[in-house]
């Protein structure tokens, strides 16, 4: 398959990876019954694209609400408004920054974790083995982290939501000196649960766990089976994440609010 | 096993991390709690004209939030707008005659719906209706009246009608207050361009307690301010006849425009300097500039 690709021009090369990246959603969904056998698998999985995930995201959240709040700050006390950064920052993130930067730290932390896993099982036989021991690779092996992925991302935007607002609190509050009970009382006048944090927080990061989890699984399974091909492999899941990520987002975005 | 064991507890432990993000998120960060409403009662109130608001935007009384709006439709046939507002049971006793505003909060801010208490004995129901109402003020309005010292006056006496043309109304509109004094006595009803003449008429309603205004009195629209709206001022004049309805104002002074206002002083501003220059030399002109 990839010797008749090579000799395509970028267009349908670029058209086959969608197609067949779409086709391999189907099969993974197909797969999802036949991995509920592997709950177990699920579980390993989500410990390791998400709870080892939870550092940087953690990490990350907190320093992109500390600088949210900070430049917010200069600015909006040039309209004597400063009580209303944390606001912003909230609504900034639940919106826009939390699952997008959940979603491209995501595929550079577990996406590529995934796509270099699988392919280096492809290239040492693993999943050949599988195959021949009657064990479904699509269910013990892609499904499980496609799941996987799946439920980490919400959760581990929440999390990077939270620290983001303590972040803003932290510079906000702690630092600038804004008043701690206007800071909490604008954000909750003006955040709103559905709009927000359901629509903004949960709905997007769903869509880019899914987009994330398949985009590495697919580049996994399909890597060439040699060390170059799974080290090109990883490259093309972050490149092709991260560009579906910003462009399914302004989609949703259009959508959803 | 064991490490499976512990890849379960951290995974647990994870999710239930992630759950309490999302708890702390919706609790503490966002208006769950104004949309967690205990047992409600619905009010009608119909507006004329309900300005920006949106369904669940706050009731207040006296500032304190006591429900949100349910609903907002169209009175079929009628252009009124039928607010349905969704008021906490604990708040049940509010007067018949309560009048229910919309007012925004701050010069931008969002609108919401104020319930200010009347001094009926009887309390409004479940499904009853707040009849009087007070609709949303575009900011027009309230610009007019904040930089009109009063408003327009209260046509309690009736009005008399008189006509003005004005080569240039500026923004002059319907609604504008027309002053004696500084004094409103009236608003502008109509203003309206007359194709015969090429210029632009102004129809003005004075309030009947001012009938003693001198036939030959000049009219001529004014600034409040640099930046305020504009209204019309009367001058009066010295004769014994009064105005009456119908009448037109002969005596009149246009809007003066703020580009010729900065063009004069511009050019008297930095004139000094010139005259000094060219002592005797004509009046320099804005094109030498």
């Amino acid at each position: 398959m990839n010797a008749r690709m090579a000799n395509d021009n970028v267009v349908t090369q670029a058209l086959g990876q969608i197609g067949s990246c779409g086709l391999f959603l189907l099969q993974i969904l197909a797969a999802i019954p036949r991995s509920l056998r592997y709950g177990r698998e699920t579980v390993r999985q989500l410990w390791f694209v998400g709870a080892m995930s939870l550092t940087i995201i953690m990490t990350c959240g907190l320093f992109v609400g500390m600088v949210l709040e900070l430049q917010l700050y200069h600015v909006l006390s040039m309209f004597g408004s400063t009580s209303m950064s944390g606001t912003v920052v909230a609504i900034a993130t639940y919106r826009e920054l939390g699952p997008v930067v959940t979603a491209l730290l995501f595929a550079g932390r577990a996406g590529t974790a995934i796509t270099a896993e699988i392919g280096l099982m492809r290239a040492t036989d693993q999943i050949a083995a599988m195959e021949l021991m009657a064990v479904d690779p699509l269910a013990y092996v892609a499904a499980p982290r496609f799941l996987a992925g799946l439920v980490a991302m919400p959760l581990l935007c929440c999390v990077f939501c939270a620290l983001a607002v303590f972040g803003g609190h932290l510079v906000g509050v702690s630092w600038l000196g804004i008043d701690n009970g206007t800071f909490w009382s604008n954000m909750t006048a003006t955040v709103d649960v559905w709009q927000d944090i359901i629509s903004g927080v949960i709905w997007k990061s769903l869509a880019f766990g899914a987009v994330v989890a398949l985009i590495a699984v697919f580049q996994g399974y399909t890597a060439p089976p040699t060390s170059e091909g799974v080290a090109y492999a990883t490259t093309r899941t972050v490149v092709a994440s991260s560009i579906a990520i910003l462009a399914l987002d302004f989609v949703l975005t259009a959508f959803l609010m | 096993m064991s490490q499976r064991k512990s890849y379960a507890v951290g995974t647990g432990l994870f999710i239930v991390l992630g759950f309490a993000a999302l708890a702390y998120l919706a609790t503490q960060t966002s208006s769950v709690a104004n949309r967690q409403q205990g047992a409600s009662y619905i009010v009608d109130a119909q507006f004329e004209n309900i300005g920006q608001l949106k369904e669940r935007a706050p009731v207040k009384i006296a500032g304190v939030r006591v429900g949100q709006v349910q609903s907002i439709a169209l009175v079929p046939g009628k252009s009124v707008a039928d607010v349905k507002l969704s008021i906490d049971k604990g708040y049940a006793t509010i007067p018949a005659d309560s009048v229910a505003t919309i007012f925004t909060s701050g010069l931008l801010g969002d609108q919401y719906v104020g319930i200010e208490y009347g001094h009926d004995k009887k309390y409004v129901a479940d499904g009853g209706k707040l009849a009087l109402t007070r609709s949303t003020q575009p900011l027009e309005e309230m610009l007019s009246k904040f930089f009109g010292a009063g408003g327009a006056a209260d046509n309690i006496g009736g009005t008399y009608e008189v006509t003005a043309h004005f080569t240039n109304v500026g923004t002059l509109s319907a609604g504008a207050p027309v002053k004696m004094a500084g004094v409103p006595i009236g608003q502008v009803v109509s203003v309206r361009a007359e194709p015969a003449k090429l210029d632009a008429v102004a129809t003005l309603a004075i309030d009947n307690r001012y009938n003693q205004i001198p036939d030959d009195s000049a009219a001529a629209v004014f600034t409040s301010g640099l930046i305020g709206s504009q209204y019309v001022a009367i001058q009066p004049g010295g004769s014994p006849d009064m105005l009456k309805n119908g009448d037109e104002m002969i005596l009149t002074q246009s809007a003066m425009q703020l580009e010729d206002l900065i063009g004069k002083f511009l050019v008297n501003g930095s004139g000094g300097g010139d005259a000094r220059k060219d002592a005797g030399s004509s009046t320099p002109t804005a094109g030498k500039h």
